[in-house]
């Protein structure tokens, strides 16, 4: 594999020179409110590498909130169907990728592409995408990836990895993609220190995260045991289930979270389009079933399934990780107190108590 | 430099005002992002406010202008559609009360402002009220006469800080749930919160202290609060504002003093002893918050009466932490009083339209919920109904003229949230029919009945409102762009400085019901009471949310607790036969619920259309909400 050291302004004409031929999605701060998004780039010059974790998961870009998957027009008449798909697929570039948003595209992608299915709208949107991922220097409020081998740094699933260091950016190399595309430039190769900086970064980073993330460490392995086994107490549960306010939250801006909803909407002229939005375990018409059974009614009982989705060997395996990529923006959005963090701190004191 | 596709606003959907991000390419919203740094919401919003863009995208907008004919309602452009309603409207003698006004309480304020010109102006006419305004009023008039203005007084940020919270009588993480969320935070980080409310709701499960008084008896519990409170002063505590001399005190006191404690636990069930210890803790909180609901489903004056003076007692009120708040339903409820389109006494619309023998012949309307008009019949049969609405809905069957207006988010517009936080939302898509926004619209039908009002935008109409309406002098469009808001200022009140106490009758409430009738019938609470889903009905995700409710209660439902299930022998969904002592009977299905209290049931606020022959002889005790109780019976059907 091989690594290069690119100056940031190397970077930003890496940038640049994408833009021509692709959708550039990047890091951004809303100038009014320091709020950070991670949007398509109207120039280079607000992609903000070291801007703090992005306010909304990258998810948006591959899996949006609500999108249009399908136009149809049934003619009573003739009896025929016109039939659109309305989405397209663009080459994209997404560039400065935090790592734990990374490992939330591989997540997504074992969901919609590598079951049972494969996912149409997803993998248009998936396809041509280059993904840049750009190594933590210190934790922002509430991240754990350190528990959830998410981060700081990535290990897999780029295209191009950068880490700022003293020098200018380490760029790995981590696909045949992002192979061909240092082939075609002309970048400095980097030097055995530099990946030793590297190393030190990220293990300063780590020192960085507050102790009760590091502490959880240990504790995620023994909470997933726990949830996966049924062990903990109903109080618990009904402690947390009192806080949910139902608001999806907590979902909506999951990297991980992938449960949708579709509807049929008839539009002024006769035509329908099929909606797909984002869905949430923490409502009780998600999982209705027909005959007036809700397996999930009680609150405390569909809180339950999203933590078990997100903290059980069973959906491990099928992530090949854990569900959580301990982004902690479950926590932010919360407005009870049930973040996945907080979960996991409930759960522990029920143990050690 | 600014970002492409995610624009910062102010949820519409309820009094709190959250800050949001829409993201949209100018032309569709495509989601919906919680801010950050907004001060009330701090990157939180509930259910509503995440599905905003469900809503903002829904295919059921009214698009250009109808007008009836033979029966039907056919498109017309602009001028055809204005010239009608002048021509119509100046057949009608406003000041002889032949025309009313029927504003919004969702409306912006520019739009509030301007409807109010219309009718005053150009109608002549003072017959005017607000949609959802039922309560608002009382609350108004109970907190001019304590601190001297008609609004809130304190911030809800003030809930962050505070030591101590009285939560009285609102399911408020149901109805203002990011207040619910702050309150929930504030409890964590020791805040004292308490909540008086006879069923167990979530805020009550997240309160330090649940007092869970018989229906009826809130005002009477704040009222034995307070006697407690009194009791255990002594003479050389620590003041900060001679309360004793504030007007009114003498009288409250005599009042507070003649509680006994017998009678107050017989009527409320809660101890008086219990009171007095939670009065030590009121004693010592530094800051204090009080929140209450109104509007819709508000409290009756009494009680209002019986929360200002309970603050104005507690002598903390001038701590810049300390509030009171009526927790508005609605976005714009505060902001559509201060723009003076409220009917008060001797003009209100709704009595216009409820008298059979006023005089009014014609109506104009601004996006009215289809779940609660009133008096349909009347008004189908004036002489002339204008509406105007950003979505199609049942009012536009009562009108003779149909205008479209945008949605919140596809003009500039301001609206000032329960705690008289003015915002601005700016025009973040483009309305894809071109249609008018509410002001210019207005000033079009001015303009052609021969008055110029001369707006070049929204900010111009605001300037207008800064020079006009009281407390809002200090604003401008520009200004409230810059940050967060700004509450609007008090001291333009001659009166701000003024303390009063209400005047309170303490009485102690029998319940109506009787060996034969023995259930207390409340309405009132509901799991998905969101503006009576006039609005969440356009969603996808929150419809279906309130979809299962009827799914699994196709005939509507009344809770009642466990114990009482089991002594009629009943389980959950099946039908019971209610009976009221009226004689009115109904078929409804039960519903078990654990938070309700034995011998009160509850029917939720949005299937009142579903039994409203059961409601018919209790018009009045349905506007009055939680606190009016119909005796029932309840037999296995
Ligand atoms: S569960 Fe919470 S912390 Fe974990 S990935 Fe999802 S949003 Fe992030
Ligand atoms: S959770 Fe880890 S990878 Fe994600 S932003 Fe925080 S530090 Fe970076
Ligand atoms: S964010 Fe919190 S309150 Fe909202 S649904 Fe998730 S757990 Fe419940
Ligand atoms: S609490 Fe009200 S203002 Fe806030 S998101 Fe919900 S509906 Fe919108």
């Amino acid at each position: 594999m091989s690594m290069y050291i690119l100056s940031s302004h190397e970077i930003k004409q890496l940038a640049e020179e994408l833009r021509a031929s692709h959708d550039v999605y990047g890091p951004q701060v809303d100038p009014q409110t320091q709020q950070v998004f991670f949007d398509q780039l109207g120039d280079v010059d607000a992609l903000n590498l070291e801007a703090p974790i992005p306010s909304m998961p990258v998810k948006e870009i591959l899996f949006p909130q609500m999108e249009q998957v399908l136009k149809y027009k049934y003619d009573a008449e003739t009896q025929n169907v016109e039939m659109a798909k309305p989405y397209v697929e663009k080459p994209k570039v997404l560039f400065g990728l935090r790592p734990c948003d990374l490992s939330g595209i591989q997540v997504l992608d074992r969901f919609f592409l590598g079951q049972e299915f494969v996912d149409d709208v997803y993998l248009t949107h998936r396809r041509q995408c280059l993904l840049i991922s750009n190594t933590c220097l210190n934790p922002f409020p509430q991240c754990f990836c350190v528990c959830t081998h998410s981060g700081p740094d990535a290990d897999e699933g780029y295209d191009l990895d950068l880490t700022k260091l003293q020098d200018g950016y380490l760029v790995k190399v981590g696909s045949e993609k992002g192979q061909a595309l240092a082939d075609a430039h002309d970048w400095k190769p980097a030097q055995a220190h530099h990946l030793s900086e590297q190393k030190a970064v990220v293990d300063r980073c780590i020192d960085l995260f507050p102790e009760m993330a590091t502490d959880n460490k240990a504790w995620v392995a023994r909470v997933m045991n726990r949830i996966t086994t049924g062990f903990v107490k109903s109080e618990t549960w009904e402690y947390i289930g009192d806080q949910c306010f139902e608001c999806g939250a907590c979902s909506f801006v999951c990297p991980t979270c992938s449960c949708f909803n579709v509807e049929d909407a008839r539009m002024c002229d006769g035509e329908c389009e099929r909606l797909r939005t984002h869905d949430s375990c923490s409502f009780e018409g998600y999982a209705r079933m027909a005959g007036d059974h809700n397996p999930r009614q009680p609150v405390e009982d569909r809180r339950n399934k999203r933590f078990f989705c997100k903290l059980s060997y069973p959906q491990s395996k099928k992530y090949l990780r854990p569900g959580c990529v301990g982004c902690g923006r479950c926590q932010w959005v919360c407005p009870g107190d049930i973040g996945l963090p907080n979960v996991v701190q409930y759960i522990r004191r029920e143990i050690t108590e | 430099m600014k970002l492409m596709n995610y624009k910062a606003c102010v949820c519409n959907l309820c009094g709190t005002g959250c800050g949001q991000f829409l993201k949209t390419d100018g032309k569709k919203v495509f989601g919906v992002a919680p801010l950050i740094a907004h001060p009330v919401s701090k990157g939180k919003l509930c259910i509503r406010g995440w599905h905003s863009n469900e809503l903002l995208s829904t295919n059921d907008r009214i698009t250009q202008p109808m007008i009836r004919e033979n029966g039907q309602l056919r498109e017309a452009s602009y001028d055809e559609a204005i010239a009608l309603v002048v021509e119509r409207m100046k057949q009608f003698d406003g000041a002889a009360g032949e025309i009313g006004i029927l504003a919004s309480a969702r409306s912006s304020n520019e739009d509030g402002f301007t409807l109010g010109r219309l009718a005053h102006q150009v109608f002549g006419t003072r017959i005017q009220g607000i949609g959802a305004e039922a309560g608002h009023r009382k609350s108004m008039a109970a907190l001019e006469h304590a601190f001297g203005y008609p609004g809130a007084h304190g911030s809800l940020t003030s809930i962050d800080k505070a030591d101590y919270i009285l939560v009285i009588g609102t399911d408020i993480t149901r109805q203002n749930p990011i207040i619910g969320g702050n309150i929930h935070a504030a409890q964590r980080r020791g805040a004292r919160v308490v909540t008086l409310s006879s069923s167990h709701t979530q805020i009550a499960k997240l309160s330090t202290r649940h007092f869970r008084q018989k229906p009826g008896t809130k005002g009477l519990l704040v009222n034995a609060l307070a006697k407690a409170l009194l009791a255990i002063r002594t003479a050389n505590r620590e003041r900060r504002a001679d309360v004793d001399q504030m007007p009114g005190y003498p009288e409250y006191v005599a009042s507070l003093r003649s509680i006994s404690s017998v009678a107050l636990e017989r009527a409320s069930g809660i101890r008086y002893e219990d009171i007095e210890e939670e009065a030590k803790f009121l004693e010592q909180a530094r800051s204090i918050v009080f929140l209450f609901s109104s509007g819709i489903s508000g409290l009756d004056r009494p009680t209002i009466d019986a929360i200002t003076n309970l603050a104005l007692l507690t002598d903390r009120m001038d701590h810049e932490d300390s509030a009171v708040i009526p927790v508005a339903g609605i976005s714009n409820l505060q902001g559509s009083f201060d723009m003076g389109v409220s009917g008060e006494p001797g003009n209100s619309v709704f009595k216009a339209l409820a008298e059979p023998d006023s005089p009014i012949r014609a109506l104009f309307v601004v996006d009215h919920d289809d779940g609660i008009i009133r008096d349909k019949e009347r008004i189908s049969r004036l002489d002339f109904v204008a509406y105007a609405c950003a979505y199609k809905n049942a009012f536009m069957d009562l009108a003779q003229v149909v205008f479209p207006l945008p949605a919140y988010n596809e003009t500039d517009g301001t609206y000032t949230a329960a705690d008289r936080r003015v915002q601005i939302t700016h025009k973040n898509v483009d309305n894809p029919h071109g249609v008018l926004p509410g002001w210019a619209l207005f000033q079009q039908i001015a303009g052609k009945m021969g008055q110029s009002w001369g707006y070049q935008d929204a900010a111009g109409v605001f300037a207008d409102i800064a020079a006009t309406v009281p407390g809002y002098a200090d604003l401008s469009h520009a200004q409230l762009s810059k940050g967060f808001g700004q509450h609007w200022n008090p001291k333009a009140f001659p009166n701000s400085r003024q303390r009063k106490f209400n005047a309170i009758n303490i009485e102690y409430w029998e319940s109506p019901t009787t060996p034969e009738f023995p259930f207390a019938l409340m309405i009132g609470k509901a799991q998905h009471y969101w503006h009576q889903n006039n609005l969440m009905r356009k969603t996808i995700v929150p419809r279906r949310e309130y979809d299962q409710t009827l799914w699994l209660y196709p005939q509507g439902y009344i809770e009642i607790s466990p114990e009482d299930a089991a002594h009629l022998k009943v389980r959950d969904k099946w039908l019971v036969n209610v009976c009221s002592s009226t004689g009115t009977c109904m078929k409804i299905a039960v519903k078990i619920s654990p938070d309700v209290q034995n011998g009160t049931a509850y029917i939720p606020y949005f299937i009142k259309n579903m039994i409203s022959d059961f409601l018919i002889p209790y018009e009045n005790a349905y506007a009055a909400g939680e606190e009016s109780v119909i005796p029932i019976k309840i037999q296995e059907a």
